[in-house]
């Protein structure tokens, strides 16, 4: 009797889980017929909408096959005629540009009286990639967004969170004014999937003024890794708690070594010409970059004790003149006259080299991106407000502005007849030539980085973090836990 | 009166079911539950559905379902070391709290049922941390474990100690997680404070008479009368630290060389930074399956007890 009781107890929870499950399937293939069912129906009425709303080039762009028509009609008839769009840059109330973006803002409407823009603020969470995710999969994702990170951007389209803008860019008159580097990370298989709405390139900084108390020349940088270590330690003062160079060392750890496996002459992954990609972290240059990464700190003493820091507190260290070196990028000089530093204080040069004889700087920055799930009629209405924000009259306007409010612009502007280095007071032309100089010779972070930074950061904080721990074998044991549980998938997901 | 009590009951509709059963149906009540329990299936029960069949999947948020893989995902996690380590990482916080933290409120709600000077103000000053929102919390831990400014190698320094790496080194990372947690047991203590105050004073004080010192009336009274309450707050201890995220995303993100990334934090990374939600809904699943094993085994343990 008892046991009858419980098998009629235990069938009616199987039978209540299995009608959920089924209810939950339902519920996830719903949204992928839904979305079948709208993109045969989309392409046909297209046209229609097309030529009421736009006046672009952008016909090309039927190829899409994610849109929705349903919507489309929906908005147009709605609105009389005008699209509306959705897009996260409302200026934070504290934010020194509000009154020019939404200056600009208004002047796209009024340029353009068939597109309203909602601009809104980004919902909060735990971080931007994770917000923006979420809204997408919720369906409450924006039409356009401008913050497809240089890294993340690939990942992104592999999950169908970016449309393919390449019918845009081919009939998009300014195309040829867009510098080489910064299209290289948002373009995949030859797709064009990004507009770049910023980017920066990253090399070393040095405060003179401590390099003048230290006994070096102050216009000097180190040149190469022998430097590196003689200049940072003649830096390195304990008793002040004033050290050489910054390392990073927490969850971003490979962010700023990859640097160091460059300058090395290697790079942490190989893409293969099929796509496929092929590690390289027990490669010669990867091992020496970490042995010279852990003899800065146990050998050499020059880094900063707390070596796993966040970001921030190495910035600050920065600041407060408690580290002489460290990596900087194009975009933060003014985050160091804000901080109180002189910029003629302020050193910039490309990276010391290394074993390999390079020291390329990092391209960094983010991508515009559209909604692949919006309504063709958004997608183009999107496209325009895109082109309008990074139009070079933009560009201008606001490096105007950033001038006649005493803001540091940017050196490294994403067109090339864009020049920030003419907008910016009392600049050195020192610093302007050796941003320059650092862009001359750049290089994108290593290809798969969002999956494969735990294994990688694992290994550069064992180094850190165990002055006994063998660079070599703390990468073979992070090279066989990825080939095994990340590459030896993707390769095969791209061989399929 | 049997009307009297009639009249202030419930509405009831009385249903003559085909066995000769009379149901009765307390509308009121049932009113009453459903928002708790449709939020509860819609919220909870739901959620653990979709992580459980996203997990059959090669789940695509933008186009879902993706690829059916049947159990890829979880034959990746039983050969997957970064799953492995965050397994052994989430028991061995899930025993750092026990030794740590578990036994605190307990202790705590004792002494305060014991000492009858100003125990309203102490009361407030146990409940007061609870009001500081956590993740403030944490981020002032960290400050007080920077082994460069923090003041905590501040202090050891004047007596010779020091400086520590608290969050820099593996063998001392958890450790340091878990520690504030044991000023933090506000809430615990209150719910064991109000099963002590349940306990008749008649018992204790027969006890008394009958020559129990404190640890005899501890052991044959008190922890007696508590045992249904640590049981719950077991099974509660059991779920937080299991689903425990905040402390080491904001403490140390998982480092120095992922010694404090546990199961949750592999969730989060699996899905929002490797797009693999079928892998993170396989991990959600296998996490479901250890919580419930542990909480019906002491549940059927309390029982027999």
């Amino acid at each position: 009797m008892k046991n009858k009781q419980k098998l009629r107890t235990w069938s009616s929870l199987a039978i209540v889980l299995v009608l959920m499950l089924i209810v939950s399937a339902c519920g996830g293939g719903n949204n992928g017929s839904n979305n079948t069912g709208s993109n045969t129906t989309n392409n046909s009425s297209t046209t229609d909408n097309t030529a009421a709303t736009n006046d672009t080039s952008n016909a090309n762009a039927t190829t899409n096959d994610t849109t929705d028509n349903a919507a489309t009609t929906d908005n147009a008839a709605a609105s009389g005629g005008t699209v509306e769009i959705t897009v996260w840059d409302q200026p934070n109330p504290d934010d020194t540009m509000k009154s020019i973006k939404e200056e600009v803002y208004a002047d796209f409407e009024t340029a353009n009286p068939g597109i309203k823009v909602k601009h809104e603020l980004m919902p909060q969470g735990t971080n931007d990639r994770e917000v923006f995710v979420t809204a997408m999969a919720g369906g409450n994702g924006p039409d356009a967004y401008h913050a497809a990170h240089f890294p993340i951007i690939a990942d992104w389209v592999g999950q169908g969170l970016a449309l393919d803008l390449t019918p845009y860019w081919d009939s998009y008159e300014d195309k040829d004014k867009f510098i080489a580097s910064s299209m290289q990370a948002g373009t995949i298989d030859g797709k064009v999937y990004g507009i770049p709405h910023d980017m920066y390139v990253t090399g070393l900084f040095w405060n003179k003024k401590m390099f003048e108390a230290a006994g070096l020349d102050r216009d000097t940088p180190p040149a190469n890794w022998d430097q590196l270590v003689e200049f940072g330690q003649k830096l390195t003062n304990t008793s002040k708690k004033q050290y050489g160079i910054t390392l990073l060392g927490m969850e971003w750890a490979d962010w700023w070594f990859e640097y160091y496996v460059w300058q090395a002459g290697g790079d942490l992954t190989h893409v293969n010409d099929d796509g496929t990609v092929q590690l390289a972290f027990t490669e010669d240059p990867s091992i020496k970059a970490l042995q010279f990464y852990k003899d800065l700190k146990w050998k050499y003493k020059i880094v900063q004790n707390n070596v796993l820091q966040s970001y921030q507190d190495n910035m600050n260290d920065i600041f407060q003149g408690r580290a002489a070196m460290s990596n900087a990028a194009s975009g933060g000089f003014g985050d160091y006259v804000a901080q109180g530093m002189d910029l003629n204080d302020v050193g910039f040069a490309p990276y010391p080299v290394g074993p390999g004889g390079k020291g390329p700087g990092q391209i960094g920055g983010a991508y515009w991106i559209i909604n692949p799930k919006t309504s063709k009629e958004k997608q183009d209405a999107a496209w325009k407000y895109i082109t309008y924000m990074n139009s070079k009259e933009v560009a201008e306007k606001y490096l105007t502005w950033q001038q006649d409010n005493g803001i540091f612009p940017n050196l490294l502007s994403v067109r090339s007849d864009v020049d920030p280095s003419q907008f910016a007071k009392d600049i050195s032309p020192e610093l302007v030539a050796a941003v320059n100089k650092a862009a001359s010779d750049t290089h994108l972070e290593y290809f798969l980085k969002e999956r494969l930074t735990p294994y990688v950061v694992k290994a550069v904080q064992k180094a850190l973090t165990d002055e006994k721990s063998d660079p070599k074998q703390l990468l073979q044991e992070a090279q066989d836990a990825a080939q095994k549980e990340v590459v030896d998938a993707y390769n095969a997901s791209v061989k399929k | 009166m049997k009307t009297a009590i009639d009249a202030q009951q419930q509405p009831r509709v009385k249903v003559r079911a085909q066995n000769g059963f009379r149901l009765k149906i307390n509308w009121t009540g049932i009113a009453f539950l459903t928002p708790a329990v449709v939020c509860f299936l819609l919220f909870k029960y739901y959620p653990l559905i979709q992580a459980v069949y996203m997990s059959f999947f090669d789940y695509k948020v933008i186009n879902p379902p993706g690829k059916f893989v049947w159990l890829d995902n979880y034959k990746y996690l039983y050969h997957s070391t970064e799953f492995w380590n965050a397994f052994k990482n989430t028991f061995a916080f899930f025993f750092i709290y026990f030794v740590l933290t578990f036994w605190v409120p307990i202790v705590q709600a004792v002494l305060l049922n014991e000492i009858k000077f100003a125990s309203k103000t102490l009361r407030s000053l146990y409940l007061l941390p609870t009001a500081v929102p956590a993740v403030a919390g944490y981020l002032l831990w960290k400050w007080l474990y920077n082994p460069d400014y923090g003041l905590l190698n501040y202090l050891l320094h004047f007596i010779g100690l020091g400086p520590y790496g608290w969050l820099n080194d593996p063998a001392t990372a958890k450790w340091s997680i878990v520690l504030p947690g044991v000023f933090a047991t506000g809430m615990g203590m209150l719910i064991y404070y109000s099963a002590l105050q349940g306990i008749p004073s008649e018992n204790i004080e027969a006890a008394k008479i009958d020559g129990a010192g404190p640890w005899r009336r501890m052991r044959s009274i008190v922890f007696p009368s508590l045992k249904f309450i640590i049981g719950i707050q077991f099974i509660s201890f059991i779920c937080g630290v299991f689903l425990t995220f905040d402390p080491m995303y904001i403490m140390t993100g998982g480092g120095p060389a992922n010694s404090t990334r546990t199961l949750s934090m592999l969730v989060f990374n699996s899905s929002f930074k490797e797009f693999r939600f079928g892998v993170a809904g396989s991990i959600s699943f296998v996490m479901f399956i250890i919580i419930a094993i542990i909480t019906y085994v002491q549940i059927k343990v309390s029982n027999r007890d």
